[in-house]
């Protein structure tokens, strides 16, 4: 049952799977171009730095967009039908769900693979500063642990129905973007912004994506 | 043989398949021991239901034109020249009974309808 | 097990215009059972409901012997389903989709696949969605016979379909009734189809069950009779009057149609001084559009 099970998952993800596997072991790699240079060590360790903290931004997202994706590709063909098909299969819904869940993990492996090849690659090339470390595994673990946990969040909605899934994220969009917009102004009001904090603090459930994404660190 | 099996027809279908049955065997066309199709070959190649099939044979052998023979399939019985002849007698007057029913629906008299019976008799079939 | 299928008082509210009311059938073992009625009547629902796709409001619902919605994997096991509108993955091609399916059935018999296939002449590396409507049956009735179930649930499947591939569904379908003694329910628009299968018949109209019997007794007992004289009512008859009509012209009288007719019942007009001098047959489709009317009308 599984092995169809992802089989149809497969087929079905290939695309953006491919795509994000290659943008995950490609960012790394680029990261490390031009962040060489002058010969002073405290002048290219700053460079270095700052090529880092510029492509540190990609990898939460890169991790959010490919758990969406997997998400949408894995429950897409059967809310397309009203769960139908799935429904009249023999086996329990949550079991269903929770084979579907599974081979979307499996498929995280490519991606995985991605950026530990990348970031493998990308430290071993680059010339890494007196007084800075090149965390090659560490990157890599963290970006798949990010990635799990967001496809795992994202099929938890994905796999309700389309009018629930279509509500919850209509509110996480409209509260981001709400908060973008305080912040921005002058109010002073900053209801979300506690929020998220607390979400995104390491030690909140989000945890993982915020912080630094530094493939060379101090 | 089966060709216009019909449902719409008040005779049921069973009984229309058991006389399709019996007209042949009266007609010399099916001989003693021959093996009709089984009841899944018939029910499927006809699209009915495999009782109705079942049916059907059942009332031949207790016609004593069939016998079901266990595992082995449904055998044309040798059938006497005399049942032969008494059961195209019997086919025929079903015929003449169902004629003068429409006959009669329709206005036409026996008169009219000797005479065209003579008629048609007399012309040679094409 | 007597009843492959069985619901008592089986109550839903679909919508706020249209509510299947206290429907009580029973298939049983071993019959195919040919369920009737027009567009709207509700039979796609009641299908739904028996097999757990919706929850009933009220009401008991058995397949196999075993209870609806709780055994639902178990039942859906030995259960095929085919659906109105197909509901395969359309990026799939056949032989995927058919992987795919057989994964899930403890009782697929995979070379029993093969001789389907071939029989049905299905292209394997074609996708679902660039099917034509006769394949994408063919398909459907594949799928559902190759699990080996002891019942089918048949919604319309051979609608819409051109006669050769109707009488191959149908055959294959019957072939695999008679060598497995499995019980099927199919509901279909196409009368005389029904009418050749069918050894049961269940009548929808308007959310309610109006008529289950055996099909033998179905068309034998519904006639059109011409009486000549007849009595102003028609008091403690035998059969069941459904309709009157006067006849126009010639000799005065009526047609009236009835239901539980016997020819033993000749006797009553006598005794009201009329006299019976036609006895009508209907076939199915006739008799079930005037059972509709009937119910309608009273």
């Amino acid at each position: 049952m599984f092995q169809v099970i992802l089989s149809t998952q497969w087929k079905w993800a290939r695309l953006p799977l491919l795509l994000a596997t290659i943008a995950a072991f490609t960012i790394p790699v680029l990261s490390v171009q031009g962040a060489g240079g002058s010969q002073i060590q405290g002048a290219m360790a700053f460079r270095v730095l700052a090529a880092m903290e510029n492509w540190a931004v990609w990898y939460p997202l890169l991790a959010a967009a490919i758990g969406l994706l997997l998400a949408v590709t894995a429950w897409g063909p059967d809310h397309r039908q009203g769960h139908s098909y799935a429904l009249s299969l023999p086996l329990p819904r949550w079991q269903y769900a929770m084979l579907r869940l599974g081979a979307g993990f499996v498929l995280l492996a490519a991606p995985a693979v991605g950026i530990a090849l990348g970031s493998v690659l990308a430290s071993a090339t680059a010339t890494v500063p007196l007084g800075l470390t090149a965390y090659p595994a560490a990157l890599a673990i963290r970006f798949t642990l990010a990635a799990i946990l967001a496809f795992s969040i994202f099929f938890a909605i994905a796999g309700g129905s389309t009018r629930t899934a279509g509500y919850v994220l209509a509110a996480m969009a409209a509260l981001l973007i709400g908060h973008r917009l305080l912040g921005g102004g002058a109010i002073d009001i900053d209801v979300v912004g506690p929020i998220l904090e607390r979400l995104y603090d390491f030690r909140g459930p989000l945890g993982i994506f915020g912080g630094r994404w530094m493939l060379i660190d101090v | 043989m089966f060709d216009r099996i019909d449902p719409r027809s008040p005779t049921p279908l069973y009984e229309q398949i058991a006389g399709r049955i019996r007209v042949a065997i009266a007609a010399g066309e099916l001989e003693g021991g021959h093996h009709l199709s089984s009841v899944r070959q018939l029910a499927s190649t006809l699209r009915v239901n495999p009782a109705t099939v079942v049916q059907a044979y059942r009332e031949l052998e207790r016609e004593g034109f069939v016998e079901l023979r266990h595992g082995a399939g449904t055998f044309v019985r040798g059938v006497s020249e005399q049942r032969k002849k008494s059961e195209r007698v019997r086919g025929a007057a079903q015929l003449v009974r169902g004629l003068l029913a429409e006959a009669a629906r329709l206005g036409v008299n026996g008169e009219d309808l000797r005479t065209a019976l003579d008629h048609e008799l007399g012309r040679k079939v094409p | 097990m007597s009843d492959a299928i069985k619901t008592q008082g089986m109550w839903y509210r679909a919508g706020p215009d249209f509510e299947l009311h206290d429907v009580s059938m029973s298939v049983p073992t071993g019959s195919v059972y040919g369920f009737l009625g027009p567009n709207g009547a509700g039979k796609t629902t009641t299908i739904r409901l028996l097999l757990g796709l919706h929850r009933a409001d009220r009401g008991d619902i058995s397949l196999l012997d075993r209870d609806v919605p709780k055994d639902m994997p178990d039942i859906l096991q030995r259960t095929a389903y085919v659906p109105e509108t197909p509901h395969l993955y359309p990026s799939l091609t056949v032989a995927e989709a058919v992987r795919y399916h057989g994964a899930f059935y403890k009782a697929w018999d995979e070379s029993w696949t093969d001789e389907l296939f071939d029989r049905f002449s299905l292209p394997p590396n074609q996708r679902i969605s660039k099917l034509s409507k006769g394949e994408s049956g063919k398909l459907l009735m594949l799928l559902a016979l190759a699990q080996r179930p002891e019942l089918l649930v048949l919604d319309e499947p051979t609608e819409g379909l051109d006669p050769i591939v109707r009488r191959d569904i149908l055959g294959t379908l019957l072939d695999y009734v008679s060598e497995q003694g499995a019980t099927v329910l199919i509901s279909s628009h196409l009368v005389h189809e029904l009418e050749r299968i069918c050894d049961w018949v269940g009548l929808m109209d308007q959310g309610r069950l109006i008529s289950e019997m055996p099909m033998q007794q179905f068309k034998n007992g519904i006639k059109r009779l011409r009486i000549i004289d007849p009595p102003g009512t028609y008091d403690n008859t035998p059969f069941e009057v459904l309709a009157r009509e006067p006849v126009n012209g010639g000799v005065p009288g009526e047609m009236i149609l009835v239901q539980g007719w016997s020819a033993d019942m000749a006797g009553y007009f006598s005794g009201v001084g009329a006299s019976l001098r036609e006895v009508v047959d209907l076939d199915l489709e006739d008799g079930f559009v005037e059972m509709l009317r009937a119910y309608r009308a009273g």
